[in-house]
């Protein structure tokens, strides 16, 4: 019987589990990245599948297995685990596009078509909302929760 | 037709050369669409009631020839001249406030830069009187430059293909930048842009009918600083840029993204010397290191590349166009 299980375990964590990374880097000014994602709660309570959130010491907890800090090679190892990630314009989009493995990035000010993977399903509002320097820090930007996608729209693509 | 710049860094030579050379200019026969003065003086005048400027001024706007006298931040003439290569023209002509060139000079150096394909710099003779050196076994290489009188240093015959100027020459915009990490002698300053150009790709070209006569003038001047620990500053970025040259620089002065990203690339780089930030993704030597070896990093930000070029394709790209 234990046997019998242990593939079951690995069928159910490779199958039905979902990987977020939901915050960039903490601006230098203390104020909130304009590229983080504002509706995460709500975006989660659509979600019926386990969640593993990933991010470094400091952040909002969003989901009840918050992995902190994990080094690149265990984080390569969650994106190969996981059924899908979702994810903003941060390391992490590139880390699972290095990796091979497709996902969904919510972006707002950054551009898609420059910072973005097109294996990916970028979910953008509106190109009218990107910033009109791409290449200046982000401290510039105020965050605008308008500019994002809704979490119902994002719901139709996982 | 190609729009063209000529830019004159200035000090301490109101009165003596300066003026020699902006009447020079001004008699071109082939005139540049805009002259800049860009005035490093401690101590800057307002020149255009003085009786030659204010001729000077004159002849410009009725020749056609935009000008403007910019006061500049006494920061070396490096800066002053990234300023002038940054300033949207397709070429820059740059001349030292005390080389006065022969009429023809621009005409000649314009007319060969765009008959030949790819030409990054080309400068004619500069002759300090009297001195003429015998350059007939000079090769204009980098690894020579200890060995050999720079083959501006005479009479030039033909066309030559070398790896570096020297004073003032023709170049063209916006492709590689000036070493801001120099201090602000900027010794060797010219010597580094050209030879970045040359590893970039471009020809550079020494060619005939093309004469500056250099004024050396002991006094003023824009290198007019004696502190020696400056000049083995900048001679220390200087030989680690020349001893690394048959390697590709590489520097991530940027995110964690930025090197996956770059990481997909570097298979495709030549040879290359990583300094970066995440040794775990790219096995590379820190930024601190690459500071003190080359001075200046600006020229690998590749966000201030991507804002420069307004990109609007995506990072790989960009990393390619910067490094390949």
């Amino acid at each position: 019987m234990e046997l019998d299980r242990q593939p079951r375990r690995c069928l159910q964590k490779t199958l039905f589990m979902i990987v977020i990374h939901p915050f960039a880097k903490k601006l230098v000014n203390g104020k909130q990245n304009p590229k983080n994602y504002p509706y995460w709660k709500e975006l989660i309570a659509l979600i019926d599948e386990p969640i593993i959130q990933i991010g470094i010491e400091g952040e909002q907890q969003l989901t009840p297995d918050f992995r902190k800090n994990l080094p690149i090679p265990e984080l390569r190892k969650l994106i190969q685990e996981c059924r899908i990630w979702i994810g903003i314009d941060s390391f992490f989009q590139h880390l699972a596009w290095d990796e091979g493995k497709s996902g969904i990035v919510l972006w707002s000010v950054s551009d898609p078509l420059i910072f973005g993977h097109p294996e990916n399903t970028n979910l953008l509002e509106n190109r009218d909302n990107l910033s009109k320097n791409q290449f200046l820090w982000w401290d510039f930007t105020e965050h605008d929760a308008s500019k994002f996608i809704e979490p119902e729209i994002v719901k139709n693509y996982l | 037709m190609d729009k063209i710049l000529c830019s004159v860094a200035t000090r301490g030579r109101y009165h003596t050369t300066l003026p020699l050379v902006l009447s020079a200019i001004i008699n071109q026969t082939r005139l540049p669409d805009k002259l800049v003065i860009f005035d490093d003086n401690d101590e800057p005048k307002d020149l255009r009631n003085e009786l030659a400027y204010s001729y000077f001024f004159k002849m410009l706007d009725l020749k056609g020839v935009q000008w403007q006298w910019l006061f500049a931040e006494k920061k070396g003439q490096h800066h002053i001249h990234q300023m002038a290569n940054t300033m949207g023209y397709k070429w820059v002509w740059r001349v030292d406030d005390d080389a006065i060139p022969e009429p023809n000079v621009l005409e000649n150096l314009y007319r060969i830069a765009t008959k030949i394909d790819n030409v990054g710099a080309i400068g004619g003779s500069i002759l300090t009187p009297p001195l003429i050196f015998d350059t007939s076994k000079s090769t204009g290489k980098i690894a020579n430059i200890d060995k050999e009188p720079n083959i501006q240093w005479n009479h030039i015959e033909n066309i030559v293909e070398v790896e570096h100027l020297h004073c003032s020459f023709l170049y063209r915009a916006g492709v590689h930048d000036y070493n801001l990490g120099l201090s602000r002698v900027a010794h060797r300053e010219e010597t580094l842009f050209t030879y970045g150009l040359y590893q970039k790709g471009y020809k550079i070209l020494t060619v005939s009918d093309a004469v500056t006569w250099h004024f050396k003038n002991p006094q003023g001047g824009i290198r007019s600083e004696t502190q020696q620990e400056l000049y083995w500053h900048d001679e220390q970025i200087f030989r680690n840029i020349v001893g690394n040259s048959d390697r590709t620089i590489v520097v991530l002065n940027c995110g964690l993204g930025d090197h996956i990203v770059f990481n997909s690339i570097l298979d495709s780089i030549p040879n290359p010397m990583v300094f970066g930030c995440y040794p775990e993704i790219i096995p590379c030597r820190s930024i601190a290191e690459a500071q003190a070896l080359f001075g200046d990093l600006d020229q690998w930000n590749i966000y201030k590349k991507m804002a420069q070029w307004n990109w609007t394709g995506n990072l790989e790209d960009a990393y390619r166009k910067l490094y390949l």
